[in-house]
């Protein structure tokens, strides 16, 4: 049972394993299954493990179980079947015939040119009247389960108030915001961020080590001496660099600032700093890039273990990036190449990446995103790009 | 599990509200001897139904808080080697110190497995365990026993907990864990759930007022920009808070004065957002 609806499903790119299948069966057996609503939620529950494929789900159920039109059905699409149905015929035609309702000698006369119009002509009031009843189209099966027996009787739900149908339900594809399609939201980028973070001890000793008592203990000849350790707490602490010149990284600042304050409180110490393109002799604490200025000079004075993260396109003229006073800015003008500058924030620091928001493909159209390449670890500024990134912050070494 | 079992069912509690939806898994997952894997939004009641389900099946709730440190071994026992170390000094005790058994004790999955009784087993917030974790833990419900490894002992569930699992996070769990869990996500309530709610947190409460509330809050979900929405238990607190206010007066709602925001909106950025908006509205 069902096997058609599983497969469904599985095409439409949700993962349902077989053993889940199996226990959706399972699940039919236990007699609690006594309705089409039922069957929706039990289904779900039991097969789709993630709200991202809700919304798929509920389309692909709507589709099978009540042949509502499974978005988009585009031309092309209908073209395929309406061939494949052609095919068909031309191999049976008694049986597509009898399939499909239709009087086997009428079509006959006509001509594969004037079948294919036909089908598509058929196939087209299909989508747009999908309550038609003759589901007729090769779509899997569809009426046997769907229409009858179970629908009218276990449809309304009692007691939730206004019970809805679980044809219903599913067309309202209540979870398309959690659907995979949907933009990236912080809350999902700070969970990749989550793995970033670097145990050691700290706070007031409170921690009974065990090992320890025990040897001390029976150095002490027995007297019992208990040793006791501080906690493990996250003591990381971030660089941040964006770039936050000029309009192609405009729609990336406020994102990837957002999305690092949102874990900040994971940090020991969150700083965030601003830069042009690529970086000279400083960086700036404030967006503007005026008031306050911070020396690259001086970052040795940080923490090494401190993990850099460096946001931007690393789409420049060569020049700026490989020439001694290269900057575009004046006041910068006397001043070691950038790519000096970054050479030395790369041995400074063990632990710098460099985000890029434009996609991988087009990385190595522009030359000095070649070069920085060459400095630091590139990755995307996607949510897997990020958890790469902060895998590679994490090595030890 | 045995017969009677089957009769068990869930049908709600008196201070929680169910959706037939929701309550429809939670009986198949009792009935596949499956843990039943929750998600959603902070504040929809994930760790509220685990209490909902105890109560309504009378059956003792047994509840673990996943931490990030945890290891699995110290949610299924604990050899308590300080307590053996202090009793082989000073022998005091009624504990026999050559026992090593007398010194295990259970932890909260342990104490769930050896209890005469069937239980709800609530696991709180799986997602801030790391994946390793997860993973041991679901082969342990699977199998419904675990091995002691210091007296070589192995304990198996007297009776085959329900155990509930919630989850916080937007990522995905690893699949083998996904693999062997019902899974629901738990979605925002309605206005007229809502409603359905506060009547069963506020019995008392007078129509017009709560109507007025959950307009206001619904009101504050759909401000833009927030980013930690209020959500049903904040509602809850704030009626609370109004309902102990005697100056509060139902007409300044409707002319958008809303006090106690601060129950709403924890972050200061967002109360900065929604008093600004009020502002704008009063204009």
């Amino acid at each position: 049972m069902f096997i058609n609806f599983f497969y469904s499903l599985r095409d439409h790119g949700i993962p349902v394993s077989p053993t889940s299948f199996l226990r959706f069966h399972k699940a039919l057996n236990t007699g609690q299954v006594l309705s089409l609503k039922d069957l929706y939620t039990v289904a779900r529950s039991t097969l789709v493990k993630s709200e991202r494929y809700f919304d798929s789900y509920d389309q692909i159920f709507a589709h099978y179980f009540e042949g509502a039109e499974m978005p988009p059905i585009t031309d092309l699409e209908l073209d395929e079947i309406a061939r494949a149905l052609l095919e068909e015929w031309l191999k049976n035609p008694a049986q597509m015939a009898d399939a499909l309702g239709i009087d086997e000698s009428k079509l006959r006369k006509y001509t594969p040119e004037e079948l294919i119009q036909y089908f598509l002509d058929r196939l087209k009031e299909q989508t747009k009247e999908h309550h038609g009843g003759d589901r007729w189209i090769g779509t899997g099966g569809t009426s046997p389960v769907g229409h009858s027996g179970v629908h009218p009787g276990g449809m309304r739900v009692g007691g939730s108030g206004g019970g809805m149908s679980a044809i219903k339900v599913a067309l309202e594809r209540r979870y398309r915001d959690y659907s995979q399609q949907g933009p990236l939201t912080q809350s999902q980028i700070g969970e990749a961020l989550k793995k970033l973070r670097r145990l050691v001890p700290s706070g007031p000793r409170d921690v009974v080590n065990i090992d320890k008592t025990i040897y001390e203990t029976m150095r002490n000849a027995g007297e019992i001496e208990i040793v006791f350790d501080k906690r493990l707490k996250d003591r990381l602490k971030i660089i941040l660099m964006i770039d936050n010149g000029g309009w192609s990284m405009d729609p990336y600042v406020h994102i990837v600032q957002v999305l690092f304050d949102y874990a900040r409180d994971q940090f020991k110490e969150l700083k965030t700093y601003f830069f042009h393109n690529t970086i000279y002799e400083q960086v700036w604490e404030d967006h503007t890039r005026y008031k306050k200025p911070q020396k690259i000079i001086t970052f040795p004075n940080k923490d090494p273990e401190s993990r850099i993260v460096i946001v931007g396109d690393a789409s420049m003229a060569p020049y700026e990036l490989m020439y001694e006073s290269g900057s575009i800015y004046f006041e910068e003008k006397k001043s070691k190449a950038s790519i000096d500058n970054l050479k030395f924030l790369a041995k400074t620091f063990r632990h710098v990446v460099w985000l890029n928001p434009r996609p991988l493909n087009q990385w190595s159209h522009t030359w000095t995103t070649e070069a920085i390449q060459e400095v630091f670890p590139m990755f995307e500024l996607t949510l897997d790009g990020l958890d790469k990134a902060v895998n590679y912050l994490m090595l030890r070494n | 599990m045995s017969e009677n079992n089957s009769f068990q069912k869930f049908r709600g509690a008196s201070k929680y509200v169910l959706d037939e939806e929701l309550a429809k898994i939670v009986n198949v997952s009792m009935a596949l001897e499956m843990p039943l894997l929750l998600k959603g939004e902070p504040g929809t009641g994930k760790t509220m139904l685990a209490h909902a389900i105890a109560e309504n099946l009378a059956m003792p709730l047994i509840s673990l808080n996943v931490k990030s440190s945890m290891k699995l071994v110290d949610a299924l026992y604990q050899y308590d080697t300080l307590t053996r170390l202090n009793d082989s000094r000073f022998g005091d005790s009624t504990r026999d110190v050559s026992n090593i058994e007398d010194y295990i004790r259970m932890g909260k999955i342990g104490q769930a497995f050896v209890s005469d009784v069937r239980t709800v087993l609530l696991i709180d917030e799986i997602d801030k365990a790391d994946t390793d974790f997860q993973d041991d833990m679901l082969d342990i419900l699977d199998q419904m026993e675990f091995d002691i490894m210091e007296i070589d002992k192995t304990v198996k569930a007297k009776n085959r907990p329900v155990i509930i699992i919630t989850s916080n996070a937007k990522k995905d769990l690893s699949d083998p864990f996904l693999g062997r869990c019902n899974f629901h996500h738990i979605a925002f309530p309605d206005t007229d759930m809502m409603k359905r709610i506060i009547a069963v947190h506020f019995p008392k409460l007078d129509q017009e007022v709560a109507d007025a509330c959950i307009e206001a809050f619904y009101r504050f979900r759909r401000v833009d920009g927030i980013e930690k929405k209020p959500a049903t238990r904040e509602l809850i607190n704030w009626i609370r808070a109004l309902k102990a206010d005697p100056d509060f007066d139902i007409s300044s709602l409707s002319r958008g004065d809303v006090p106690y925001l601060g129950v709403f909106f924890k972050k200061s950025t967002d109360l900065a957002m929604a008093s600004k908006m009020i502002a704008r509205s009063q204009n």
